[in-house]
């Protein structure tokens, strides 16, 4: 059935993002190829979907979102760090095509971050509106339960293969020359 | 077409859950011998390497340099590059040349000469030279201690019943960054209730890592990576200079480390330059002894299911332990992590470290079940304990540890919580209630824990390291409530770093707190008679099987 599912996105890149004045957004950074060469997670989520359910986590909360695309670097503690430093709120939502996200803040080291989800093909639509809910806690200055750990310790052989073929994918829309830029992401 | 029955059901089997992959050069997706590979070349001029495995000086990359003018030995260089691979190969396996007459050698070879050289060996060849090149000659072990929850009461438990079952070396990291603080203290904790001299780490972010072990809260360090292309080195905000400056502050406090490389690194990365992984891997391994670290944990680590997807995986892994052995280094050999749904296949995979020994045959054995381990899994878990006993008694062979029974790990699980309990008690941090102290006494796994208020640990952690608390205030908090056996063994460990011996290659604790390295407890192997062997007291304690058959039983 998710085979068949064919992703509803479009991203359009707009400027160069600049860091955000205001306190109340919570900022999305994907990863250069996420919704052009790459539309689907790892297993098969349309990226579409999972954007819907972290912007709703996000509102839920009262605060709003912002989509940035970092091009230098296909390494997620990077692009959610370059994220972090962007948010007004200094909180960012890392996410990988493949589907691996990270809540990152702005005051830490980028491989540190307040909570990291690296087997992505555990992941399912809810857990992304947790993530979301709880980026935005983060965001107003709430110290919340962080969301439950999955661990699954036969995911990398059976995904390791795919996931470096995707990050190959990656790797072809990478440019190190480009700053983040503010993205339009239709879904 | 009409399906074969046996086909089916072999398409069921664990094995057909793996994922493999054919070999694509043009990405870097292979094991060994990509035809992109260097030949080995050597031009000193002035006492300088101007020319190194077919590229000019001028020509060298960040890597290439660090290598050439601090990872080879220049005098020896000109002699060792003259000798035929073949024939270096050939005095790896043979057991009139000596390990140190083989070191002295490869400190003058190149890497793409110790990859020509490695390339002549099948893999029992390998596990004979890894017998003999090891640098420690008794072989030890290390385990993992960790928990979904990051549940400081359950590590605690945990480390102390690896420590009691003789792991020289104890490994935690978190699934929540933030608890890093109370995973360290309860796994140092664990450890020293367990055993005395038992090492402890706490794998993190580099700059928490090093702040833990300044604080006193872990005695190594292991999560410093290198990576064999200098584009992955820098992507990950590294260079060869900040890696060998971060080597020199744990070495300032006189604290151990060791690198972290593995074959297949640099394709998961997503920049091979078309090398063979074994290849890049050797370079990672001379910038490691260049930077003049004394050991490494190699064997693939997380890459493993991609190397092993690949044809001749277990061979360069066998391989890339084998070289770290050659330069001279300590060598922490992986069968770390969970690579395949077969049974059959995990066993023989460890075989190869297994049987001919190395410093530490895992880094680490999951102490903890699979389920719990937040590196994602090791290749045996806490339920594999009795296979690996039983490995060891069928074969003679010293895996690092020793069956214990059931009533002794009780106890020193249930003293470990208690000890957690009155330091986080004594340190003001949220409390470790009886049931927690009973419940991690007995548990299997986080499941069986009674919650723990995450956010508010965090918290607690967080406002510890601003308080500044250190290893001896968890001395003093021992000391005085109850616990001074364990608060001496504290306090021996933070000693060790004014001590410095066990800065030496390959060095492990004994009970009483005194060093075994490649130093005095060098590897002497030179055939049947020599070398490491089994002492009628090892041998004892291993080939204890508690339900076997006495025969005054029958």
């Amino acid at each position: 059935m998710t085979n068949e599912y064919e992703s509803n996105i479009t991203v359009t890149d707009l400027d160069t993002a600049q860091p955000g004045t205001s306190a109340d957004e919570v900022v999305i950074a994907v990863s250069p190829a996420f919704g052009t060469k790459i539309k689907k997670s790892i297993i098969d989520i349309g990226l579409d979907k999972i954007l819907k359910e972290l912007c709703a986590g996000i509102e839920e909360e009262g605060m709003k979102y912002r989509f940035i695309k970092v091009y230098n670097s296909t390494d997620l503690a990077i692009i959610a760090s370059q994220g972090s430093k962007l948010s007004g709120s200094g909180i960012c939502v890392g996410l990988q095509s493949r589907g691996t996200t990270v809540i990152h803040q702005r005051d830490l080291v980028p491989l540190d971050n307040l909570e990291l989800f690296p087997q992505s093909p555990l992941y399912d639509e809810k857990i992304y509106r947790k993530i979301g809910k709880n980026a935005a806690k983060y965001a107003k200055g709430e110290n919340p339960e962080p969301v439950e750990i999955l661990n699954d310790y036969m995911v990398p052989s059976k995904y390791l293969v795919k996931s470096t073929l995707l990050h190959f994918k990656e790797g072809e829309m990478m440019d190190k020359t480009k700053k983040a830029v503010n993205v339009d992401i239709q879904f | 077409m009409k399906r074969s029955k046996r086909f089916e059901k072999l398409e069921q089997m664990p094995i057909n859950k793996d994922g493999f992959s054919y070999e694509w050069v043009d990405v870097g997706l292979v094991a060994m011998e990509s035809p992109n590979d260097p030949k080995p070349s050597i031009r000193i001029e002035n006492g300088r390497i101007v020319e190194m495995d077919g590229k000019e000086r001028k020509d060298f990359d960040s890597l290439d340099r660090f290598i050439a003018d601090y990872g080879i030995n220049v005098a020896e260089a000109e002699r060792s590059m003259s000798i035929d691979s073949l024939e270096i190969a050939r005095m790896l396996v043979d057991i009139h040349v000596s390990r140190q007459e083989i070191v002295k050698i490869c400190s003058g070879c190149t890497p793409a000469k110790l990859v020509e050289v490695i390339n002549h060996l099948n893999v029992v060849e390998m596990m004979m030279a890894q017998m003999k090149m090891r640098a420690r000659k008794t072989p030890a072990n290390q385990a993992h201690a960790t928990n979904l929850d990051d549940n400081p009461v359950l590590i605690a438990a945990d480390a102390a019943e690896e420590a009691l079952r003789g792991f020289a070396e104890v490994e935690t990291t978190c699934a929540l960054a933030r608890y890093a603080p109370f995973n360290a203290i309860a796994l140092m904790l664990g450890a020293q209730t367990g055993k005395a001299g038992v090492l402890n780490q706490c794998s993190m972010e580099e700059a928490t890592e090093l702040e833990l072990g300044m604080r006193g809260f872990t005695s190594y360090a292991e999560t410093l990576s290198v990576y064999g292309t200098e584009t992955v080195l820098i992507d990950g905000g590294d260079t060869a200079y900040s890696k060998a400056f971060l080597a020199s502050a744990y070495a300032s406090r006189g604290i151990k480390i060791r690198f972290t490389s593995g074959t297949g690194s640099e394709v998961l990365m997503g920049n091979a330059e078309q090398k063979s992984m074994l290849y890049l891997e050797v370079r990672c391994l001379y910038l490691t002894k260049a930077c003049g670290v004394q050991g490494i944990q190699n064997g693939s680590i997380n890459a493993i299911p991609l190397v092993a997807a690949l044809p001749n995986g277990f061979r360069a892994i066998a391989a890339e332990n084998l070289i770290a052995s050659m330069l001279n280094i300590e060598v922490a050999a992986g069968n770390d992590t969970a690579f395949t749904h077969s049974d059959f296949r995990r066993g023989v995979k460890l075989a190869m470290q297994f049987m001919p020994g190395t410093d530490y045959i895992t880094s680490g054995y999951g102490g903890i079940p699979n389920l719990d381990n937040v590196f994602a899994g090791s290749n045996e878990d806490c339920d594999d304990y009795d296979d690996w006993y039983v490995l060891q008694r069928d074969m003679k062979v010293d895996g690092g540890i020793k069956p214990i029974r059931e009533e002794e790990a009780i106890a020193v699980r249930n003293k470990a919580a208690r000890v957690c309990q009155t330091v986080f008690r004594y340190l003001g941090l949220p409390e470790i209630t009886d049931e927690e102290v009973e419940a991690a006494t007995y548990a299997y796994c986080y499941k069986d824990m009674p919650p723990r208020n995450k956010a508010e640990d965090m918290k607690a952690a967080t406002d510890m390291m601003k308080r500044g608390i250190t290893g001896f205030d968890i001395v003093k908090g021992l000391y005085e409530n109850g616990f001074e056996d364990v608060a001496e063994r504290i306090m021996n460990m933070l000693k060790q770093r004014v001590i410095g011996d066990y800065l030496h290659t390959s060095s492990v604790l004994d009970e009483n707190f005194r060093v075994k390295s490649a130093i005095n407890d060098q590897n002497d192997y030179m055939g049947p008679g020599t070398g490491y062997r089994l002492s009628d007291e090892r041998w004892a304690e291993l080939k204890e099987k508690f339900n076997a058959l006495k025969p005054q039983d029958v």
